[in-house]
């Protein structure tokens, strides 16, 4: 089912956390919202699903306007940070209970937890409570239960904020399968731009209750709109150097690198520009030298990651295959693909 | 029920039944029976005319009627058409009947012998139970007779006095009206009299007595006592002085009589050191008042200490360790980490128990009732004495009302200063579900 | 309790403090099945006699039983009520969107620190005039709403432990509000009602003026007004049998005590009424 936020605003008394959005998100897709704490993401959920009025706008299912519906009314599952199971019942009834309170029969009931339990992978566990289980396995419950009446929606809240490294590697595969094989359209709500990378088809990245840029992971991991989805993505982080708009090139302050002026419109001769470096376009290979000094490693195993000391004291990153030739304070020229770097103005937008 | 403003206001309905029927309502009532002269004697629903003693005697003194009422005040007997029809239908002798009739008909009598000595005289000599007999018909004595309104108060005395005036019936009216009345007498009683200074001072001694001594003084020692002990010791002592609190008030009590009487544990103690057995609990005003601030102070004590022991235990452990380290005696930890950190529970449990013993008056009066002579008379217990029980019988539920009313306001101005003073305003939160 | 300061001596001196409540209440109980001889207080013999009330009714005094019973039913009723009307009230103040939301928690708090007593005089009054002086019925219902401003308030500070996400998943599930409350958030707050209802059983156990005031007749006559008129009596003073009588009373308020400290020791401390 397609969903599609209308110049939805949010007001909580005198103060707007969010301004006229316009969000559609496509039938069967499963769109992040990815963004800072405190930018609007689980108030945008909570739009989606009716726990909050909207101030302004409109939210449609399809082509039904549910703006001023009742949450029980929309058919919206949810999967919260913390599952919100229901401690005093058991994982069974914890699934069911979405069913009961639509009256369905009893046998029909067990037979759709039933199923339900097989597509999560706990058909052993129905007996027992929330408090008996692993933090994956209430995961599955909760992804369980709010998809066992087949909502229109499926809305996840941080759903992996609670694992650890592992079974959260494990439970993003896991959510990603389910969400394919129910076919169900679906909202991820996240601040791990790994999370929203890796699970979703498309990634809306929110700031300060605004949409910055909507895309697939890749077209934005590789053209980000502004200064911040660039900073948002990737890890290791991008690194940012200033620069200043010079003769047919920026010049980096405090340091000798020259960027060429690539296509494109650059601002006039004087300007100050932000230029950001992903670690992985610094390396042995590239056309534009940078003179430093090693100034960190960080060993991951198949690669290195280099901290790289300018010497107006800035820091670049760059990830490479382990080699040995280099070591923890080794001054060394390496180079930037001037392709790959992205120019930002002063306000932060794309250049 | 899927609004929860609907659903709301139906779960809040019995809340708000109560909170009418039993806080508000009674505010406002307390507040309009402080303006009657309601008491035992005038009952508490709408009152009758009776032409009691004092009914007469306030004709004669406070209206000045004298005449009208040594009228009313005497027995009398008139000869009317009443009395000889009732006589009549009982089968007098008709020779009797006529001859009253023809010859004394609407003759008045104030005194029984004249009004019996004309009946012996009759000429069919009546014997003396007929006597007795026809003059009981003839009686019109209004002493002591109840009417319902002032026509037929009015009609009855109409046989005594025929031509009532209208000033005398407004009179009447008001001397004999036994029911409650409106009045502001109350409260310039209340100025007036003594017994309101002494039992205000009577109060104001217990409450701050009993708060400074026990509820906050001994409640802060037992906490600090209590946190400078291992925990089973400090687990026992805990539950131990939490027992005064969780007693039922009449055995509490009772186990201190058994303490303080004359055949009691302290006297049995005492008189083998020669002293004189006597009941401690009321022999002396200064002992009375021992008696009751320790009675209500160990009451008030366990609550003191719980709050305090867990504003304590709130302290961070690493502040304990660094004053140790730097050597600190354990008084001056108890002056310069502890206390400092018990400032809003210290203020809390004043406030909070102020009001509770400003207003509470059963350990009183189950221990010493207010004696030896009213010496531990506090307000609230003079209500009490005053409105809903004493030796005497008569209670004066209007003045009661009166001095209920006076901490009635102090109990909700103190509520409404120490809800400003908590800031339960922050306790607000907006739900989080807005549907 | 921290390590460097020696606690021998802290607890002697509140054990010495301590002796006088410790001998109270040990003489209530051995008072009760002993005698002893005139002027001490060592008992002599062990006698069951000072329990005879228990079989035998003195003239002019109702039955003990059914005292007891009347004192159960005063206890229990104005308990449930004060559950019912605090389970539903603290929700609402703790949960829903109401008109007049924090007036209504503000009026609470204000019910609560005021001192209820006072309006003894005129709930005595209005009880006469309605004709339910004497009567269990008006003196449950005077207690029920004086205890309910408190109930209201411990309510509310359990559903407030209860997690928002188990509402709103409930409401996703699409249950009522009313369902949501019924069969989610109230089983959450179980040992709150639980520890509540003990709390608000021992007060209406321990209740001695609303009684003795509203409904001192002794077909009504509770526990408190049966004691307080027998030591009050003084034709008959009999300090065993009142012992007796006390132990009797107060046996179920310290068995309940005991068994649950843990659930109502926080009632206790969080600055209540009591
Ligand atoms: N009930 C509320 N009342 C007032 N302000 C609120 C309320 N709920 C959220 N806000 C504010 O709205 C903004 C957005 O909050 P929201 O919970 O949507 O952030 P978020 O993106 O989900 O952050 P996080 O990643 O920390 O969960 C925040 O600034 C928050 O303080
Ligand atoms: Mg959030």
């Amino acid at each position: 089912m397609r969903i599609l936020l209308d110049g939805f605003t949010k007001s909580f008394g005198a103060v707007t956390v969010i301004e006229n959005m316009k969000l559609e998100i496509k039938d069967g897709e499963m769109l992040a919202l990815l963004g800072p704490s405190g930018c609007g993401k689980s108030t945008t959920l909570f739009a989606i699903c009716g726990i909050h009025k909207v101030t302004g706008g409109r939210i449609l299912f399809g082509d039904k306007d549910v703006t001023r519906i009742a949450p029980q009314e929309r058919n919206v599952g949810v999967v919260f940070q913390s599952y919100a199971l229901y401690p005093h019942k058991t994982v069974e009834e914890n699934i069911a209970f979405p069913l009961q309170v639509r009256r369905l029969s009893a046998d029909e009931i067990s037979r759709q937890v039933n199923e339900m339990a097989r597509l999560v992978h706990i058909e052993k566990l129905l007996g027992r409570r929330p408090a008996e289980l692993s933090g994956g396995q209430q995961q599955r419950v909760a992804l369980a239960r709010a998809l066992v009446r087949r909502p229109d929606v499926l809305l996840l809240d941080e759903p992996l904020a609670n694992l650890d490294a592992k079974l959260r590697l494990e439970m993003r595969s896991e959510i990603r399968r389910i969400q394919l094989e129910t076919g169900i359209t679906a909202v991820l709500v996240t601040h791990d731009q790994v999370e929203a990378m890796s699970m979703c088809d498309r990634i809306a990245i929110m700031d300060a209750g605004r949409i910055i840029q909507i895309a697939t992971p890749s077209e934005m991991y590789e053209n980000p709109r502004t200064e911040f989805v660039a900073g948002f993505l990737g890890n290791p982080p991008i690194a940012f150097l200033n620069g200043v708009v010079g003769d047919g090139a920026i010049d980096i302050s405090g340091t000798d690198i020259r960027l060429p002026k690539s296509a494109g419109a650059l601002p006039s001769y004087g300007a100050r520009v932000v230029v950001g470096i992903r670690p992985e376009n610094l390396g042995p290979a590239g056309d534009v030298p940078v003179k430093g000094r090693i100034s960190f490693v960080e060993t991951q195993g198949r690669e290195n990651l280099y901290d790289l000391t300018l010497p107006n004291g800035r820091v670049l990153r760059s990830i490479q295959p382990v080699r040995s030739d280099v070591g923890l304070n080794d001054e060394v020229e390496w180079f930037m693909r001037s392709d790959r770097i992205f120019v930002f103005g002063e306000d932060g937008a794309r250049l | 029920m899927n609004s929860s403003r609907n659903l709301g206001l139906v779960l809040m309905a019995p809340a708000i039944v109560l909170v009418v029927l039993f806080f508000l309502v009674p505010v406002a009532l307390t507040a309009v029976f402080s303006f009657t002269t309601m008491s035992t004697s005038t009952g508490i629903t709408g009152g009758a005319y009776q032409l009691a003693p004092n009914a007469i005697q306030r004709l004669r003194d406070q209206f000045g009627m004298v005449e009208l009422a040594q009228k009313l005040g005497e027995p009398s007997f008139v000869i009317d058409e009443r009395g000889l029809a009732t006589l009549e239908a009982k089968g007098v002798a008709p020779g009797i009947v006529a001859e009253l009739r023809s010859n004394h008909l609407n003759e008045t009598f104030t005194v029984r012998r004249d009004v019996e000595r004309m009946i012996r005289s009759l000429r069919e000599r009546p014997s003396t139970p007929e006597v007795k007999l026809i003059s009981a018909e003839f009686s019109r004595s209004l002493a002591n007779a109840r009417f319902a309104d002032e026509a037929a108060l009015f009609a009855a005395v109409k046989a005594i006095d025929a031509q009532l005036t209208e000033d005398e019936k407004a009179a009447l009216a008001a001397a004999s009206y036994s029911g409650w009345t409106w009045t502001t007498e109350n409260f310039r009683r209340m100025v007036s009299t003594p017994d309101t200074a002494r039992t205000l001072f009577n109060t104001l001694a217990y409450v701050s007595l009993t708060l400074v001594l026990f509820n906050t003084g001994f409640a802060m020692i037992l906490a600090l006592a209590v946190h400078y002990m291992p925990e089973r010791p400090a687990g026992f002592f805990r539950i131990l002085w939490l027992l005064p609190r969780i007693t039922p008030p009449v055995i509490y009590v009772l186990m201190w009589k058994w303490l303080a009487w004359d055949t009691g544990f302290l006297s049995a103690v005492l008189d083998d050191f020669g002293v004189r057995p006597r009941n401690w609990m009321l022999d002396s005003a200064a002992n009375a008042w021992v008696v009751v601030v320790f009675i209500n102070g160990l009451v008030g004590a366990s609550m003191g200490m719980l709050i305090f022991s867990s504003a304590i235990k709130a302290i961070p452990q690493s502040l304990f360790y660094a004053s140790e380290v730097d050597g600190a005696y354990r008084w001056q930890q108890i002056r310069h980490i502890i206390l400092p950190q018990l400032r809003w529970p210290i203020l809390f449990v004043t406030c909070y128990q102020t009001l509770s013993l400003l207003t509470s008056f059963e350990y009183i009066l189950l221990s010493t009732n207010g004696g030896p002579g009213g010496t531990t008379e506090v307000w609230a217990l003079a209500i009490y004495h005053t409105a809903l029980n004493n030796y005497a019988g008569n209670l004066q539920y209007g003045y009661g009302a009166a001095m209920a009313l006076v901490l009635v306001v102090i109990g909700i101005v103190l509520s409404l200063v120490y809800l400003r003073l908590f800031n339960y305003g922050a306790l607000v939160a907006r739900p989080l579900i807005e549907h | 309790m921290t390590g460097n300061f020696r606690s021998w001596p802290v607890v002697l001196a509140l054990s010495l403090l301590s002796a006088p409540l410790l001998l109270m209440y040990a003489y209530l109980i051995v008072d009760t099945i002993t005698n002893s001889p005139v002027g001490s207080f060592v008992p002599n013999e062990f006698t069951l006699e000072h329990w005879s009330f228990l079989w035998e009714t003195p003239r002019g005094r109702p039955n003990i039983w059914r005292v007891t019973l009347n004192s159960l039913v005063f206890a229990t009723s104005s308990c449930l009520i004060v559950l019912a009307v605090s389970s539903t009230a603290g929700y609402v103040l703790s949960r829903l969107n109401v008109p007049g939301r924090s007036f209504f928690l503000a009026g609470v708090m204000v019910l609560h620190a005021f001192p209820a007593i006072t309006l003894i005089v005129a709930i005595f009054l209005v009880l006469q005039m309605v004709g339910l002086y004497n009567s269990l019925v008006g003196v449950i219902l005077v207690k029920a709403a004086i205890d309910m401003p408190l109930g209201i308030w411990i309510m509310k500070g359990f559903y407030d432990t209860v997690p928002w996400e188990i509402e709103m998943a409930g409401i996703q599930d699409g249950a009522s509000r009313f369902r949501v409350w019924h069969s989610l958030v109230l089983p959450q707050v179980r040992p709150g009602l639980f520890a509540l209802g003990l709390f608000s059983f021992l007060l209406g156990w321990s209740e001695f003026i609303l009684p003795q005031v509203l409904a001192p007749g002794n077909q009504v006559q509770v526990l408190s007004v049966y004691l307080a008129s027998l030591i009050a009596d003084d034709n008959n003073f009999d300090m065993a049998l009142f012992k007796s009588v006390g132990l009797f009373y107060i046996a179920p308020v310290l068995i309940l005590f005991f068994a649950f400290q843990n659930y109502l020791m926080n009632i206790y401390g969080g600055g209540t009424k009591g």
